[in-house]
């Protein structure tokens, strides 16, 4: 299970980087709406992936 | 005999010192050519230039007698008067930004000026927050894998440069390179956080609360994707819905 949620942090950063480049390469063609909103997926995905990857401290 | 160079005998500088090298580089390189570089420049583009060094270098004095008040008047008084300068002479600030190495440059020297204020190193007798429940370990010892982390980290974030070097209104230009560097210092960011959560230690249950902290970002990434599909949908419904209106008023 700690193995699952660490690959599933690893996707979230790697889907974040791929959903950056997507709206870059959209705000470089003037398409702001869709850069807009890949930038919005890509900043949700990094958030979703520092979340999972960080562990609970044991108290 | 020579007595040894005592260095505890100099005053430690504070931020707003640390800062002003920076500071001093990103007008060199931003500001100073837009207020010296060309002939028909106003008055108050000039005086609003030279005000700028001024800010900044005396906020060093300054800040030794008012501590923070002083700091935040250096920076304001800094950063404004290179707006001043800027906003006043905009014919000649368009030409420099369509410079890339120069754009770059500002940028780095805005950039370091920016975290050097923002985060400045501890002085002497500052406090020191630990985490608690973390191994300490030697500051020169690299734990085993941490860099891997960080080189993957910055290795994506430097993707993120590749894009909008081309694009041609330069107000375009000028904000592809700030997404882009926001975009990179957030991917170095999380990556150095996760190589950091790596050493603390975890509970017994920790997969399932890690996934539970999670629920807001994956929430809202998931009511973006039905945004998304909904919004491809809604167009594609439009348009061919305009398409059949079209070819019946046609016919």
């Amino acid at each position: 299970m700690a193995r699952l949620a660490d690959l599933l942090a690893i996707a979230f950063l790697v889907a974040s980087m791929a959903a950056f480049v997507l709206g870059d390469g959209a705000l470089a063609r003037s398409d702001d709406l869709r850069g807009g909103y890949w930038l919005a997926i890509g900043a949700a995905s990094l958030w979703a992936g520092v979340q999972v990857a960080r562990p609970r401290v044991k108290p | 005999m020579r007595s040894a160079l005592r260095l505890e005998r100099f005053p430690i500088p504070g931020p707003a010192a640390q800062a002003s090298v920076p500071g001093v580089y990103a007008w060199a390189v931003t500001v100073a050519p837009v207020a010296w570089g060309h002939n028909r420049i106003p008055v108050l583009a000039k005086i609003a230039a030279a005000f700028a060094p001024i800010f900044l270098l005396g906020g060093v004095v300054i800040e030794r007698r008012w501590g923070g008040r002083g700091r935040i008047l250096s920076l304001w008084g800094f950063t404004l008067s290179c707006a001043a300068a800027w906003s006043s002479a905009p014919t000649v600030v368009a030409p420099l930004l369509s410079d890339g190495v120069r754009t770059a440059a500002g940028m780095l020297g805005w950039s370091v000026f920016a975290f050097a204020f923002a985060g400045p190193p501890l002085g002497k007798g500052a406090v020191v927050r630990l985490a608690d429940n973390s191994p300490l370990g030697a500051r020169r010892d690299l734990p085993r894998g941490d860099m891997a982390y960080v080189a993957a980290g910055a290795l994506l974030a430097a993707t993120t440069q590749l894009f909008g070097w081309q694009v041609a209104p330069t107000e375009r230009a000028l904000l592809m390179r700030l997404i882009t560097l926001a975009a990179g210092l957030a991917i170095l960011g999380a990556w150095a956080g996760v190589a950091i959560a790596r050493h603390e230690v975890r509970d017994v249950g920790a997969p399932r609360a890690r996934l539970r902290a999670a629920l807001v970002p994956i929430i809202l990434l998931i009511m973006l994707a039905a945004f998304g599909v909904l919004g491809r949908f809604s167009s594609e419904w439009t348009r061919v819905g305009w398409g059949a209106a079209s070819s019946l008023w046609r016919a």
